[in-house]
């Protein structure tokens, strides 16, 4: 089977930290975060849903989704997007007009304008260190260790393991993208 | 790593005051400047690791507010208006105030009031050394909020902490636990490398994770079961747990016997206990049993089985075992009790107790927020005693890393042949500067920490304190709300800037590393203090710099540091001397006065405190119905900062722009207030005035303000403007008073709804 590199995020460790926002804007010299940190359900960042006691608080790390079939790299009338053969959705930042087609052809929110408005920039899934043999920058800072890295195709990688042992899902899969990120959903809780 | 083009990589730590990550950091330096941080690799690779505060801490050295040279008031203190002076300067008029303060009012009156150090020991220990030379005073902030945990484990373990007793087996291995009782903390945000990737990890292998807290919090949305209880309720709680284990029978009794202060007789009328002379046995001064076999007293060794519950009469004198006098008030206190008072229902109570009582493997995870209110030590010793009766406090030892050794003597008293420094606690300092009891400071040196910010009472602290000092320094990297009121201001380096040892994280001992040269005028804090002592005559204890005191830290010749040098830290960090698994239990002997686990102490009987009672919070309104401020204030810790560091962090700004109070629902719509209203907290000591948050997340009755945000970062006020300095006697006997940042009561309104 071929390369398929994605990222799976296992939302029962995300603990909402935002690390990995952090991390990606230092590792990338983002100007505009790539990665957006969700409270699921929630009127407030941080906050729970249900009534006290009984509540639940659910964190969704929103980031490009490195899609098979990508919405973006159609969209775009710069060719500057493109999908690589192994599976990053890569944006040619030389060839990039700025004119934010890609933006609002994004199903998932995921592309930023940069902070002097002239380019749009996204998540890259590190490829100047995933080409090294290194996880992406937020997969080494993750706080609850909740974002793996790997070729979804192959169990041994981290996140191939987990796509091929756990149940996952992926964001709004009606729309036939194709997503390379994949979401672990939370644990039910036990009680007592 | 990934190797930043034309970078060299230096490895250092990051030492910011989170508790004890030490996180491992290699900083890329390009033509001079930190361009990158990233986790350094440990031997364990599970220690390779970051938070959210590490990744942004090129943003503090790198920061336009940073403090760039000495600074001299020339306003009134407090305005903010200082004068550019030199080093020499600004020295020489310290060292010459310093001198004549201590002509009139002797070297006490000088008082070092030292923060959080985080994970240093040079930056720390060079103010000591310097203390201890002139032996002028060292403020203790132990009761800055963290007091009450080590006194109530002071009496019950015998240890200064009680983590790795109540929770090692989270970091031994071993058979998977079964239950992770999560108590008064919020490791998730607080502590989410060292402790919540272990609790996740744990629950992952089938553990049942619970969490106890009145909010919440991101690790109780992690757990499977979550108790909202009412704050400062926890000895109660508490004594529910035991009432049920004991009820079912569930206690360990081998444990009890081996490692506790269980089966001791205890003397019904003074509360102290049994003494060989008093039951006429040999030895005299030992504690006494009641023989199971026997039938009799004897001394508590050598023998077989003693008693574990029961009530004895001894040479007349009427005694029960310590166990018995537990087991009597837990009596007292049936789930539906103490659900009455904890506000969680007797059922869940109940079920709690059968799952701590009938775990395999349970560890209890908790750490300093509940122990932030007035009788806090006894809420530690409750959860403790929970622990212990359950026979789930790990008290035997089967080899492994001996805890770092450092060479602290030289630093608490540099010269041996006088005495050292004086000390009070942090909260004796308000009786010192206000009354001159229990002796006067005159003169106070700020050294990494934000004292009108984060301590109680920021007015009586601004209004009264600080004009009773005649001298005020500060040693930080910004103009903090403390730093405004410095009559001297001197810019410190940052974690980038200088060298330290750093004995974190456990197994590790690491060095941190000089990175880059202080930016602008910048000098570490043991650049600072060497410079003071020269012109106090003190050149020769300071001689070879930073570098010369890590070596005299490492000087210990203690087995732990065996082959630990400076230079070899330089590659990366090493793991202390190990003691080998000598293939048996070893008992643990604990630092009680009995050796053993002390759920029973006879020191506190007078102050009836022998066993964790319950003693209703001082402030925290219990019933609101009546009362002026019937909320509950609490508060929290918040990711985005340690404390009040990097609340001025311009990319945490962002994700979490201002100091927000945490209402319930029901409490809000109460008070006709909406989400994103401006609202004044208040009480008779002051208010803070900030946005509403509205959330189910914290129990009704109850408010929260995360601590650490500055105070100009409030419309009015500030978290501390509400706090009081009310010292609790026993605390200050066993340890040191501590701070109760945590039971305080209020009122909130929309704003301009209350007479200013």
């Amino acid at each position: 089977m071929s390369k398929r590199l994605g990222l799976v995020i296992d939302q029962e460790r995300c603990i909402g930290c935002e690390a990995c926002t952090v991390a990606c804007r230092l590792e990338n010299q983002a100007t505009a975060p790539w990665i957006r940190v969700e409270t699921m359900h929630a009127s407030q960042k941080d906050t729970p849903e249900g009534r006290f006691p009984e509540l639940s608080m659910t964190f969704l790390p929103h980031v490009c989704q490195h899609c098979d079939r990508p919405p973006c790299v159609d969209a775009c009338p710069a060719l500057a997007l493109s999908k690589r053969e192994d599976g990053p959705v890569v944006l040619d930042r030389e060839a990039c007009d700025g004119c934010q087609t890609c933006i609002s052809a994004c199903p998932y929110d995921a592309i930023r304008v940069s902070s002097d408005g002239l380019l749009v920039e996204k998540c890259t899934l590190c490829l100047h260190r995933i080409d090294q043999g290194l996880i992406p920058f937020c997969a080494l800072c993750c706080e609850g260790q909740a974002i793996l890295f790997g070729d979804l195709n192959d169990p041994r990688s981290d996140a191939g393991r987990f796509v091929a042992n756990e149940p996952t899902y992926q964001l709004r899969p009606e729309l036939g993208t194709g997503p390379s990120v994949y979401y672990g959903p939370p644990k039910k809780p036990r009680g007592l | 790593m990934s190797q930043t083009s034309g970078a060299t990589v230096i490895r250092t730590v990051c030492p910011a005051h989170c508790g004890i990550d030490a996180c491992g950091i290699l900083a890329h330096v390009k033509d001079g400047r930190v361009v990158k941080v990233e986790p350094a690799e440990f031997p364990d690779p599970s220690y390779r690791r970051i938070c959210l505060r590490g990744l942004s801490s090129l943003e503090i050295t790198y920061h336009p507010d940073r403090l760039r040279h000495p600074l001299r008031r020339v306003g009134p203190r407090g305005e903010g208006r200082f004068e550019r002076i030199t080093w020499d300067q600004a020295l020489d008029e310290i060292a010459e105030k310093f001198q004549k303060i201590a002509a009139e009012h002797g070297w006490s009156a000088v008082g070092w009031v030292l923060g959080g150090p985080g994970g240093g020991t040079t930056k720390f220990g060079a103010y000591l050394r310097l203390a201890s030379l002139t032996q002028s005073t060292r403020v203790s902030t132990w009761g800055y909020g963290d007091a009450a945990l080590p006194c109530g484990s002071r009496i019950l373990f015998g240890t200064h902490t009680p983590y790795g007793l109540l929770a090692g087996s989270l970091r031994s291995g071993g058979a998977p636990l079964d239950l992770v009782v999560v108590w008064g903390t919020n490791p998730a945000e607080s502590q989410p490398l060292n402790m919540m990737r272990r609790i996740m990890d744990a629950r992952r292998q089938g553990a049942r994770v619970v969490v106890i807290d009145p909010r919440f919090t991101v690790t109780a949305s992690k757990a499977d079961e979550y108790l909202g209880l009412k704050p400062g309720t926890d000895a109660a709680l508490a004594l529910g747990l035991l009432h049920v284990i004991f009820r079912e029978g569930l206690e360990d009794r081998k444990f009890l016997e081996r490692h506790t202060v269980g089966p001791y007789l205890v003397r019904t009328d003074t509360g102290r206990f049994l003494r060989g002379r008093e039951a006429g046995l040999e030895n005299a001064d030992e504690y006494v049993v009641w023989d199971a076999v026997a039938q009799g007293p004897r001394s508590r060794r050598p023998g077989g089985p003693p008693e574990l519950t029961g009530s004895y009469t001894v040479s007349g004198l009427a005694c029960k075992t310590a166990l018995q006098l537990l087991m009597d008030l837990a009596e007292t206190y049936p789930p539906g009790r103490a659900a009455e008072i904890t506000g969680i229902s007797a059922e869940t109570i109940a079920r709690l107790a059968e799952r701590i009582g009938r775990a395999e493997r349970a560890a209890f995870v908790t750490h300093m927020g509940f122990t932030r209110t007035y009788h806090g030590d006894i809420s530690l010793r409750g959860l403790g005693t929970v622990a212990a009766v359950a026979g789930q406090v790990t008290a035997t030892f089967h080899g492994g890393h001996r805890p770092a050794v450092l060479n602290w003597k030289p630093f608490l008293q540099a010269d041996p042949a006088r005495p050292s420094y004086h000390r009070l606690g942090i909260l004796q300092l308000y009786q010192a500067i206000l009354s001159g009891r229990p002796f006067p400071i005159r003169a106070v040196w700020f050294s990494f920490i934000n004292f009108l910010n984060q301590c109680v009472d920021s007015r009586k602290i601004a209004m009264e304190m600080f004009p009773k000092l005649d001298l005020i320094v500060d040693a930080d990297l910004f103009m903090t709300p403390t730093a405004r009121y410095a009559d001297y201001l001197l810019p410190a380096a940052s974690f980038l800037e200088f060298s330290d040892f750093v004995p974190h994280p456990h197994p590790y001992v690491q060095l941190q590393q000089k990175v880059i040269e202080p930016l602008h005028e910048a000098r570490s804090d043991a650049d600072i203090a060497a410079g003071l002592a020269r012109r106090l005559g003190y050149r020769e204890f300071f001689n070879g710099g930073e570098e010369g005191l890590i070596d005299l830290i490492l000087d210990a010749k203690d087995p732990s540091l065996a082959g630990i040098t400076r230079e070899k830290l330089k590659q990366g960090p090493m793991a202390l001397g190990a003691v080998p698994d000598l293939g048996s239990e070893q008992d643990v002997r604990f630092s009680t006065p009995s050796g053993k686990i002390e759920i029973y102490a006879e020191s506190l009987a007078e102050a009836g405190q022998a066993l964790p009672v319950y003693l209703p919070p001082l402030e925290t309104p219990l019933e609101a119905e009546g009362k002026a401020y019937p909320l509950a204030f609490i508060q929290g810790h918040s990711r985005f900062r340690t404390h009040s560091m990097f609340a001025n962090v311009a990319s945490l700004l962002e994700m979490n722009p201002e100091p927000v109070v945490e209402i319930s629902l029901e409490d809000a719509a109460r008070r006709g207030i909406a989400e994103g209203d401006l609202v004044t907290v208040f009480n008779d000591r002051g208010r803070a005035t900030l946005k509403a948050r509205l959330t189910e997340g914290l129990r009704p009755g109850v408010v929260n303000i995360t601590e650490g945000w500055w105070l100009e970062q409030f419309r009015e006020g500030s978290v501390n403007h509400l706090t009081h300095d009310v010292i609790n006697p026993v605390q200050e006997a066993v340890y040191e008073p501590n701070m109760h940042m945590n039971d305080v009561a209020v009122e909130v309104v929309r704003r301009g709804e209350v007479e200013s």
